[in-house]
């Protein structure tokens, strides 16, 4: 048992920071990366040949080259699987796994487990999100790191958060800055949040950066406005839109669109110390703290390990730091809260499963959770919830409550790959 | 000469490491089909997380376009939608 | 039926036995409240494939049943009731190995003597039906009368459309009596005053009538994949493995058995099965007995290589000791009805039980002699003596 490794699932900031913090204690870590490389979406290189349009902050840079360096040193302690995806705990307690490289499962005996998967976008549906054309803010993003170019053709960014106004500035510094830049919320109107939110040093300074990054490029950005609808038209997209108190019609190639982050939580089993095999949440896949957070959350979850494996593991001083991130997310989200609206009847919730808010509509008040997903086909889908589940949360006031047992494949797994899967080839 | 693969008989060029969801919006692909029926596929998150940009593989199981390095000469194509039915 | 307009009837198991039972006594004029510890469908009702099957019955009482059960399904897919929710489909029964081949011929002619259309299909045939099929299947035989309905869309359209009152999170304790007569249930300590009581409650039925020796949970293993067509089966019809029969007919009775079925859903997934765990009440799926359900289909229809698992699930069937369904009245408990014990097989006798234990709570014949099932033929038994 003393040699098994401790699972850190996930490459970025929390899942890199909790295995070398771990490694460099004297255990032994099992990394997996669903991706070919370290980094997570916050630090996604560009691919061989690519120009890189946007460094992000230098302390962002400072802080994953020293991370980087010290995985490097601690190399012999740290194994290393990428292109790997974890599939969750089946019910005879398999850590599982999808090699997508030699496509084939395979199980990993593990001593404790610190989930780090990061966050996934929240969306406040409307009619036609689900068009080709429609992407998340944090998607592009993505894609613009890895290629060093924006997508062609007119783009607009509408939501509510602070990425909208990163997005912007980064395809505006790429060579195609948005038409126009949407804000749900109304920040002028919780001048307290606002006034928390200055006394915030580093982040203050990467907002004001973006915002001259927008301004030198004339692209006006609306607070207080969203996006109605959009349908499809020859040449693109036809946007409708609320700006201020008049509806507007604008054509663009791409919408893309975001309204915070969640936890990227769907069916991971919850953290359950006492539990034989331990399993710790970190980073915004635990609470949405962000990057520079990140990092603490996953020293405070190496830290939770390590406790429990009965070594002394310090955390006050990171559970203050961590508590300055938390009062800096919630001034945000005070200053950008906007109310919950209905959608219209006809809005998709589900994509996988094509469902309609009037699908959602006609379940009985008092429907199960059960009843919700096979009734509603809420949550049955490819996805399995990551998306519907957050919009349905919002609409029924409470969240769905986990499917028991957990489920796994947490992700869809090949059948051929799965049925590659045998206990004698369990490594070890 | 950069390297390809093809979205249905469309060969499509990309750069070593790219995924194929990336080669595919940069040839200006969006529309990841089908044709007919609700919710057709297109790259959504770019994490792997919502299966939007879930394109087939001749011969072996679909795969996530923003997961997935491009390698020469996959043959990929539109996975079957919803259909037409509403229910 | 009789009208009994002042009879309150307390119908314990919201799975399709009890909805179907809850749908034909109100719909008989019966006030009618179903209570189910979680909700409709919650237990082996939403975790089952919907295969409406004879082809796959143990010749004798069962295969009977399940003619007139699957009948019963198309009479009301005419009448309106289930209109849209049973679909006819053939199931082909498919043998691998020469032994296999045997058992299926054997079956087919059990089935044709119970009066059901079997047809011989040959390799040509059955590829241009089911093209991809693998190599190894040697024989085949099509049941063309067979059909498929989802469990948990039936129990929503059972109640649906009916007046009857459902409680869900009402997890029923203890069936209250009074001078050997059954008065009630008791909910949290609340009691819900009834006429009479049905106890459709699958496995829960054990704990409620202390039939712990007689029902037997057995668990089954399922995947989900995602589609393979959209908007309609993949393939023309159901593909169960001679290995499944061998399970039913009681030649192999191993835990680690699977008994193989690819089932095509109307959404274009398939809906793979099963493994036969006796004695394993849980919901949990482990990737040792997936994948081995796994190979076995990939060995049986190679295109599921192109295939992705969306989820896998289990549920719990409740199978009695003597393999039969237990249905009729509670033989010392007055005003108790039962109907449990359907093992793999509610989905398929579901409706037909229910409204049949409907008629016989109203004081009807049952539509056909269900003696075979009565719960008297445990009397003998400690649990009900």
């Amino acid at each position: 048992m003393t040699d098994l490794p401790v699972l850190v699932v996930g490459g970025g900031p929390a899942g890199a920071a909790a295995a070398v913090t771990m490694a460099e204690a004297g255990l032994r870590v099992l990394v997996v990366e669903q991706r070919d490389r370290l980094g997570g979406a916050i630090h996604r290189q560009p691919v061989a040949g690519a120009r890189q349009v946007w460094k992000g902050p230098a302390r962002h840079q400072r802080n994953w080259a020293e991370l980087a360096e010290r995985v490097e040193r601690a190399a012999g302690r740290i194994e290393l699987r990428t292109s790997t995806v974890f599939l969750g705990v089946d019910g005879e307690g398999r850590f599982l796994f999808d090699d997508r490289v030699a496509g084939r499962v395979f199980a990993r005996p593990v001593r404790a487990a610190v989930v780090a998967v990061g966050a996934v976008e929240r969306i406040r549906p409307f009619e036609g999100w689900e068009l080709p054309g429609v992407m998340s803010a944090g998607g592009a993003q993505v894609l613009l790191k890895e290629t060093g170019q924006p997508p062609e053709g007119a783009i607009v960014v509408a939501g509510s958060g602070p990425l909208l106004l990163a997005v912007s500035a980064q395809l505006a510094r790429a060579g195609n800055p948005p038409l126009a830049v949407l804000e749900r919320g109304r920040p002028w109107r919780s001048p307290r949040a606002l006034a928390r939110l200055m006394t915030a040093g580093p982040q203050l300074g990467e907002a004001i950066s973006y915002a001259a990054a927008l301004a030198a490029k004339a692209v006006p950005y609306h607070a207080g406005s969203e996006v109605l609808s959009v349908r499809e038209t020859g040449e693109g997209l036809e946007i409708r839109m609320r700006i201020g108190g008049s509806d507007r019609l604008l054509q663009a190639r791409h919408l893309l669109i975001h309204d915070g982050l969640e936890p990227n939580r769907a069916g991971i089993p919850l953290p359950a110390p006492e539990a034989n095999i331990p399993v710790f949440h970190a980073g915004d896949g635990r609470e949405i703290l962000g990057a520079d957070a990140a990092i603490l959350d996953g020293r405070r979850a190496a830290a939770a390990v390590l406790a429990s494996l009965g070594r002394a593991a310090p955390v006050a001083l990171l559970e203050a730091r961590l508590s300055k991130a938390r009062d800096f997310q919630l001034a945000l989200s005070d200053a950008l809260h906007s109310p919950a609206a209905l959608p219209s009847p006809e809005t998709l919730l589900c994509r996988c499963e094509g469902r309609r808010y009037a699908d959602f509509a006609a379940l009985p008040a008092d429907a199960s959770a059960r009843e919700i997903r096979l009734m509603g086909r809420f949550g049955l889908g490819v996805c399995q919830g990551r998306f519907c589940g957050p919009m349905i949360a919002e609409l029924r006031g409470e969240p769905l409550p986990l499917s028991s047992p957990p489920r796994w494949p947490l992700r869809p797994v090949s059948v051929a790959a799965l049925a590659k899967f045998s206990t004698d080839e369990t490594e070890s | 000469m950069n390297p390809c693969f093809y979205w249905i008989d469309r060969p499509v060029s990309f750069r070593p490491g790219e995924t194929i969801a990336a080669a595919l919006l940069r040839a200006g692909i969006a529309d990841l089909g089908p044709d007919r029926g609700a919710a057709r596929a297109r790259v959504f998150c770019g994490i792997g997380a919502c299966q939007a940009c879930v394109v087939a593989v001749a011969g072996e199981g679909p795969v996530e376009a923003c997961l997935t390095p491009a390698r020469a000469g996959l043959r990929l194509g539109p996975q079957p939608g919803l259909g037409l039915r509403h229910d | 039926m009789a009208r009994s307009p002042s009879i309150h009837v307390a119908v314990v198991g919201a799975g399709i036995v009890g909805a179907a039972a809850a749908h034909f006594l109100a719909a008989a004029g019966a006030r009618v409240t179903l209570l189910d510890a979680s909700g409709p469908a919650a237990g082996a009702t939403g975790a089952s494939d919907g295969a409406v099957s004879v082809a796959s019955k143990r010749p004798g009482p069962m295969m009977d049943l399940a003619r007139h059960a699957r009948a019963f399904y198309g009479q009301c897919e005419t009448d309106g009731l289930l209109r849209g929710l049973f679909h006819r489909r053939s199931t082909f029964l498919v043998a691998r190995t020469a032994l296999e081949a045997e058992l299926v011929a054997q079956h087919g002619a059990d089935l044709a003597a119970a009066g059901e259309r079997v047809l011989d299909v040959d390799r040509p045939a059955l590829l241009s039906r089911i093209p991809g099929l693998g190599d190894g299947v040697c024989f085949a035989l099509e049941i063309p009368d067979d059909g498929h309905a989802l469990g948990y869309e039936v129990t929503e359209r059972l109640l649906q459309r009916s007046s009857v009152t459902v409680r869900r999170n009402a997890p029923v304790s203890e069936i209250v009596m009074r001078a050997g007569q059954a008065v009630g249930v008791a909910i949290r300590g609340e009691m819900v005053p009834a006429d009479a009581v049905l106890v459709a409650a699958g496995i829960g039925s054990a704990g409620l009538l202390a039939l712990g020796d007689i029902l037997i949970p057995r668990k089954g293993q399922m995947i989900v994949t995602d589609r393979a067509s959209a908007g309609r089966p993949a393939i023309d019809g159901h593909l169960m493995a001679a290995s499944y029969l061998a399970a039913k007919r009681g030649i192999v009775r191993d835990n680690a058995h699977i008994g193989l079925v690819i089932d095509p859903l109307v959404t274009g997934q398939f809906l793979i099965g099963g493994s036969r765990e006796d004695h394993c009440a849980d919901q949990a799926t482990d990737a040792r007995t997936v994948a081995a359900i796994l190979r076995d289909a990939l060995d049986l229809y190679p295109p599921l290589r192109e295939r992705r698992v969306l989820r896998t699930f289990a549920g719990v069937r409740t199978a009695s000791c003597d393999g039969l369904p237990i249905v009729g009245p509670h033989p010392h408990l007055k005003g108790v009805m039962i109907a449990t014990g359907f093992e793999g097989d509610g989905i398929c006798l579901g409706p037909f039980m229910g409204a049949s234990a409907a008629r016989m709570i109203l004081g009807e014949a049952p539509g056909i002699d269900l003696s075979l099932l009565a719960p008297r033929r445990f009397a003998r038994a400690e649990a009900l003596a």
